[in-house]
């Protein structure tokens, strides 16, 4: 541990209370989207390992037979192509499964449904999966092929839009601090100004001074970070409650990583640093003007 | 290679070869903003281990020409050289480094609330990085010799008049200065501990600080034959002692 032993005091003032309150705001919010831009990492990972290499072919529903030999058809053209690991029909039952928490339950057995194709692909290169949808297309014309791309790309596009704005919020929560700071340093500066006149009479070097409102600005900073985590940590606490609740086939059970619960933790350290490298620039800044 | 940067800077109206320990101001004059000239052509050379009473009527400048002195303020013009440099156009880290080598007591002691008689005296050791084993060392040493060792650990709040004064003195010389620079440090006290305040700054005297006083205190520029420097209308008068 390095001592914080500073010239200035550490409580008192009404600058030091401002500074905790509104970095703890800061923080949460900061955490907040922390979260938000993990969380949505992780499960766009879970998508992704979930939908690449495979496809699905839907053979929809004709006028009399005709669907069933194409889909016969479809499916022996796709055991046999080199590209393809394999391919099964998904059976009537899971697919009622598949689709029962999005529509309910009594009117399923009365849908027509198209016949579902799960394709293993063995080389999922885009030219493969082209080769791959031109033989079915030629075998079984009605088939429509799904390579999950454009829904895994809009999902995923939606998902960066919000971690866009996640990284936004991160900036902008960055930037309030700063400024923060600055306005609080500079009204310490006058709070304080006495003390800094002794420090000067006593032979200190700007740096000094700077260093001992940059002390207390990590201080306060810290403690405020502190308080923004532990106010956070029930919220989070009960979000994570009702997300439990939702049933998994619509948002699967994800794992936030370790990096996340690491960067919520380090949060009041960085507002600290921060906080602590505004004010110093700030009164070095102020007091190089003097004469 | 050379011992140091400082040692070959030139500056205008460089006065080494003379004792560096001295401190003299060429032609003077200080003004606020646009008012008149507080001081106005202001010479005087203060050797090494001298001791002054700086004295005049309230308003005449005593505080304006000591705080020049310890360089909390610039002339508006002329040259104030201490310890044979310019400090007229020094930069602020280099008047830093050399108001280390000066001690100053206020009217108002200026010492901090917020810090212990220890630790305000402890100060301009610690602002100048002075190992913490050493500030312990010559900090409870010095405290001692105020009469003020079981007071260390006490706020200034919690100490009387005098024995805030005394906190105030160990803090000027606690880092051995060259210079002591008093304004009106008995103004706030009654004579017995102005008496003792005295006797302090003689043995800094003594042990080899130049002292210059300023003060009201006519008993005491009488008690101690001293010479006077004497500001009126903004300019300095020797007076030799005793008169
Ligand atoms: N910061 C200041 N701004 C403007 N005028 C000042 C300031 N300080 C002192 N003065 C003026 O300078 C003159 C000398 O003041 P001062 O040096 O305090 O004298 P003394 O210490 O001898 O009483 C006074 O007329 C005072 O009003
Ligand atoms: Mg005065």
């Amino acid at each position: 541990m390095f001592a914080l032993r500073s010239d200035l005091p550490l409580r008192g003032g009404g600058s030091g209370r401002f500074v905790g309150s509104l970095v703890m705001v800061l923080v949460f919010i900061a955490a907040f989207a922390v979260t938000v831009s993990a969380y949505v990492g992780a499960l766009i990972g879970d998508w992704n390992r979930g939908v690449s290499g495979t496809l699905t072919v839907q053979v929809p529903v004709a006028a009399g037979s005709a669907s069933d030999a194409q889909v016969a058809k479809a499916l022996d053209v796709l055991s046999r192509h080199p590209a393809v690991a394999g391919a099964t029909l998904v059976p009537r039952a899971k697919v009622d499964e598949l689709l029962k928490p999005w529509i309910g339950d009594g009117v399923m057995s009365d849908l027509p449904l198209p016949a579902l194709i799960d394709v293993e692909m063995r080389d999922a290169a885009p030219a493969a999966v082209a080769a791959v949808e031109a033989s079915v297309k030629a075998a079984a014309p009605a088939a429509v092929i799904d390579d999950h791309r454009v829904w895994l790309d809009r999902v995923a596009g939606l998902a960066r839009g919000i971690g866009a704005v996640a990284a936004a919020i991160i900036v902008l929560v960055t930037a309030a601090l700063a400024l923060t700071i600055i306005f609080a340093t500079r009204a310490s500066l006058t709070e304080f100004a006495q003390v800094i006149e002794i420090l000067h009479v006593v032979g200190a070097k700007d740096g000094y001074v700077a260093g001992q409102f940059a002390r207390r600005a990590l201080v306060q900073a810290f403690l405020g970070g502190v308080a923004g985590l532990a106010l956070y940590a029930p919220a989070l606490g009960f979000v994570a409650i009702l997300a439990s609740r939702v049933d998994p086939e619509i948002l699967p059970a994800v794992h936030l990583p370790p990096l996340h619960w690491a960067a919520l933790a380090l949060l009041p350290a960085v507002a600290g640093i921060l906080a602590m490298l505004s004010a110093n620039i700030t009164v070095r800044r102020a007091l190089s003007s003097k004469v | 290679m050379s011992p140091g940067p400082q040692a070959e800077k030139k500056s205008p109206g460089d006065t080494k070869g003379a004792s560096s320990d001295t401190l003299s101001l060429n032609g003077v004059g200080l003004q606020y903003d646009d008012g008149p000239e507080v001081l106005a052509d202001v010479s005087l050379t203060i050797p090494a281990r001298s001791f002054y009473f700086l004295t005049g009527p309230s308003g005449a400048g005593k505080t304006s020409l000591l705080s020049l002195m310890y360089l909390a303020k610039r002339p508006t013009r002329g040259n104030v050289i201490l310890f044979g440099e310019n400090v007229t156009e020094a930069k602020r880290g280099r008047l830093a480094m050399l108001r280390r080598r000066l001690g100053v007591v206020f009217q108002d002691f200026r010492l901090l609330d917020h810090m212990t008689a220890f630790d305000n005296v402890a100060l301009p050791l610690r602002v100048a990085g002075v190992a913490p084993n050493v500030v312990q060392r010559d900090v409870t040493e010095l405290l001692k010799w105020v009469g003020l060792e079981d007071e260390m650990g006490k706020h200034p709040a919690a100490l009387s008049g005098g024995q805030q004064q005394r906190v105030a003195i160990a803090r000027a010389v606690v880092n051995r200065p060259k210079f002591i620079l008093a304004d009106e440090p008995t103004g706030n006290v009654d004579d017995v501990i102005a008496l003792r305040l005295m006797l302090l700054f003689v043995e800094m005297h003594k042990i080899g600080s130049s002292v210059i006083i300023a003060t009201h205190n006519h008993s005491l520029v009488e008690r101690f034959a001293f010479p006077r420097l004497h500001l009126a209308d903004g300019v300095v008068t020797q007076i030799p002692a005793g008169e």
